[in-house]
This record gives structure tokens, sequence and C-alpha cells, in this order.
């Protein structure tokens, strides 16, 4: 059973047990595969200066696992985008409460591209377009690699650039902001097929979320065969 | 890197807010030519890369190749042989034409494309992958002599990536609610409509019998239907899919 788990600094305790594999996924990820040699540590966890109390993590956990994960930031707070790439941003810094920096987006290698049920990448990129939702945000900022900006047009996701892609280690990198709303959501929602919301809020009780709009309106195709 | 003199940022920063804001096709594709026109630019094409079964006419998202070229093209299958879409499949990032590897000694019809298209002006392109999961395209832009500096590159980059996703998005069919299919599954459901078996729409589109299955699957339960029959009329009515 996939379950998205929204982690943060309320309710971190119960989920302590996954950070060390998780910085260790890292580490094989960003430094091993991709050689981000920049992040480098002996320890071989991949952990940086923006891993603080204030990030949001979510976890995609099967039966128990972690399959996939990605951090998000508050941009009033440091991020990659200003304290690392400000150069790739030259529309003005963004620095706003509704808006969060999403930064190392994975899956697992052998978890990559399924095709039986909804796909790892695209129910963590629907999670955290519901997460957005539920706690206000209209927008996420994102350094990525610019291969990702038709799979973003494709899926659905409305990306506004921020500036030109430039040369990363050897690859076309540039910053992005991203719209979260409640449209992007319900067609993310109806493309991969699914009838109830993505995320897990365990410890979570005393956050105040926003609804989600309603999905039995959208479950149901225009047109329901007879049977 | 960090003082790059922003005139070429500002500029596609426009162009792309320019192009976000447009509501026609037409109004895009002016917009993208006037703009690879500045640039020294004569030709391009925006398209997926056909494999067996398709035809480059069905995949092609805007053509702005010479119209000579193009028949040429479609009909000799030239994208099978051409190094420029071959090396697509190679990077995830931009490249100039010449800097698509081919043995020019041995690779005697990839040779035989690039000499062609000198007959056309094409004495310099630029061309950018595209990457789905199921599919890939490419944006390739041609001329005599073109600006390709490092920023001019990265701005035309940007411009082009955004023009080609306004288009695809202006070129949508409407259908009924949000569209819940991949480009894969329609596909496989067109074939389907037409009469194809699993077995013969696998071979038509070069994918296993297996995989077609799957998708059909998929289909089937992101429409909540209970067969292939029910999948293909429930996406016809919902104009998933069009005949």
């Amino acid at each position: 059973m996939l379950e998205i788990h929204v982690v943060r600094k309320d309710n971190r305790h119960l989920y302590e047990r996954y950070f060390d594999p998780y910085f260790r996924l890292r580490h094989d990820i960003y430094v091993k595969q991709r050689k981000w040699m920049d992040l480098d540590r002996p320890d071989g966890r991949e952990i940086d200066q923006f891993d603080t109390e204030d990030a949001v993590y979510l976890f995609c956990l099967d039966n128990g696992q972690l399959i996939g994960a990605m951090r998000a930031l508050p941009t009033l707070l440091p991020t990659l985008m200003s304290d690392i790439f400000p150069y790739l941003n030259i529309r003005g810094e963004i620095r706003r409460p509704d808006v969060y920096e999403l930064s190392r987006i994975f899956v697992i290698p052998e978890r990559r591209g399924e095709h039986a049920g909804p796909r790892v990448e695209m129910l963590l990129l629907t999670a955290i377009m519901e997460y957005g939702i539920s706690i206000g945000l209209t927008g996420f900022t994102i350094v990525l690699e610019a291969w990702w900006l038709p799979r973003f047009e494709r899926c659905g996701w409305k990306a506004h650039p921020l500036g030109l892609p430039q040369p990363i280690d050897g690859m076309s990198v540039l910053a992005v902001l991203v719209d979260c709303d409640e449209a992007t959501w319900k067609s993310l929602y109806s493309q991969i097929g699914l009838t109830k919301p993505t995320l897990t809020w365990r410890g979570l009780a005393g956050i105040t979320r926003q609804a989600l709009p309603e999905i039995s309106t959208l479950a149901p195709p225009s047109v329901q065969p007879t049977r | 890197m960090q003082n790059l003199e922003p005139y070429w940022g500002r500029r596609a920063l426009d162009f792309v807010d320019a192009i976000e804001a447009s509501k026609t096709t037409a109004c895009v594709i002016s917009q993208f030519e006037r703009m690879i026109g500045n640039l020294g630019f004569h030709a391009y094409i925006m398209a997926g890369i056909p494999t067996s079964g398709q035809s480059l006419k069905q995949l092609t998202v805007a053509n702005g190749w010479p119209a000579e070229w193009f028949e040429l093209y479609d009909r000799e299958n030239l994208s099978s042989v051409d190094p420029v879409p071959r090396h697509c499949y190679n990077t995830l990032n931009p490249f100039e034409w010449k800097d698509a590897p081919y043995d020019r000694e041995y690779d005697k019809p990839a040779h035989r494309v690039m000499t062609r298209a000198r007959d056309f002006r094409f004495h310099e392109g630029f061309c950018i992958p595209i990457h789905y999961d199921d599919a890939t395209g490419a944006i390739s832009i041609a001329g005599e002599h073109p600006y390709l500096d490092p920023d001019t590159r990265s701005a035309l980059h940007l411009m082009s990536v955004f023009a080609h996703g306004r288009l695809r998005a202006l070129s949508k069919p409407a259908s009924i609610g949000p569209r819940r299919l991949s480009d894969i599954e329609a596909e496989v459901l067109r074939w389907a409509a037409r009469g194809k078996t699993a077995w013969e729409t696998g071979q038509i589109m070069r994918i296993s019998e297996r995989n077609v299955r799957w998708h059909i699957e998929e289909a089937q339960r992101k429409l909540m239907t209970t067969n292939k029959t029910a999948t293909v009329a429930v996406a016809l009515v919902n104009r998933e899919i069009v005949l």
C-alpha cells in the first residue's frame, strides 16, 4: 500500500527511523549516481544547510519502505535559490509566506516509470500540490533541470521561468515558479485516476487545514457506462 | 556566469509572457517565427520523432520547414537515419547539429541527410530534445549563419520550449472535463477503436502485447470501466480520443 506522509517538525518524532535511510538514499542518488560532488560527505549521508526544522518532507512509503521523497522549504528562510543559485532568478527574489521551494525530488530507481497503478513521480507531484492547497500556498519555486519543463507542461503543472537556463555540472538548469491551485490539482488527480486524497497527516491534527475541492464531483466520467 | 548582462534573460522572459498570454496557435507561431528570424534562423520543426508505424505528419506540433524538405523527409522517412533526431535519444540537453555524432565515412545515409539539408540553406542548426516517459521529440531550428553564442542559446532554448508547450496546450482537443489519459493510453485506445487486437497494436506501435494490455488496463482504471469496449466507448464520448 503506497502512502505519502507529511513530515514536519510537529510530527517528526514519529518518523525518526526513516531519516537515516532517507539521507542515505539522497547520497546514493545525488552523489553516487548523479555525481553532485559538492554534496559529498564522508558519512554517506547527504544532508545540507537547508535540512532544518522548518523543512517539510513528503515521504512516499510502500509497506514501510521509503521509495521516494520531496523537500519543501519556506521562501521566507534561506533556500537554494536565494543562497546558492541567485543568478538563476532575474525576476526578483521571491520571499513570501505563500510560496515554498521544492528540492530533492526523487523516486528510487527500482520504482521509476512503473506502469501498474499511478506512477510514483506523478503521485509525488500531486501530493505536494495537495499539501500546498491544504496549508494555503499559491506557488512553489524550484531549481530544476530544463528537460523537466515539457513533462510539467504535459501533466498540467504551470511553470513560469524566472531566468535563463544555465549550464551547471553539464546540465541545463533553470529556476521556475509553479502555480499551486485547485485547477491543477484536480487535473492531476483525474489524470492519474485517483479517487481519494493522497496525503497522510499522522500526528498533525493540530494543524489548520483548508478543505480540498470535492473529489467525488470529478471522479465519475462525464458519461458513465451503463452497467 | 553570476554577472551576466541580463539582456537576453529579460528578452526571453518577455517572450514567454507574451506566448503564455496568446490565445491562438497562429499568434504563437508568428511570434516564434519573428523571434528565430531575428536570430538568423529561417526554418524549424517541432515534432515527435516517429517510431515504426508513425508518420512525421501525425506527430508534428508546428512545421516551419520548407514544404519540399518536409515532403522529402516524411516520404523517405529520413528521421530514421538523420543523426540529429538520433542524438536526441542520447542527451537531455540542447545541442548544435554539428555536434550530433555520426561516422562520416561509414554512415552514408546520415551523411546524405546532412548534405541534402544544405540544399535548403540549413548550414547550421540547433536542436532541443523533448523527453517524455513514453516518447521523444525535438524542436529543431536551422539557418545559414545564426547567432549561437551561449546567451543566445539559453534564450532560444527557453523561448522554444515554452512556445512548444503553449502550442500543445492550445491545440489539445477540447474534451469534456479534464483529460485523464496519457498520450500512449489514448493511442492504444485509438487502435482498439479501429478494431486492432492488443497483439496488432503492439506490432504497429513497436511495443509488447503485454505493454498494450497494461495501457488498456490503466485507461480502464482511470475511466472506471469494466472492459476494453466500454473503455473505448467512454473515451470516445468524452473526447479523450478522437478518430
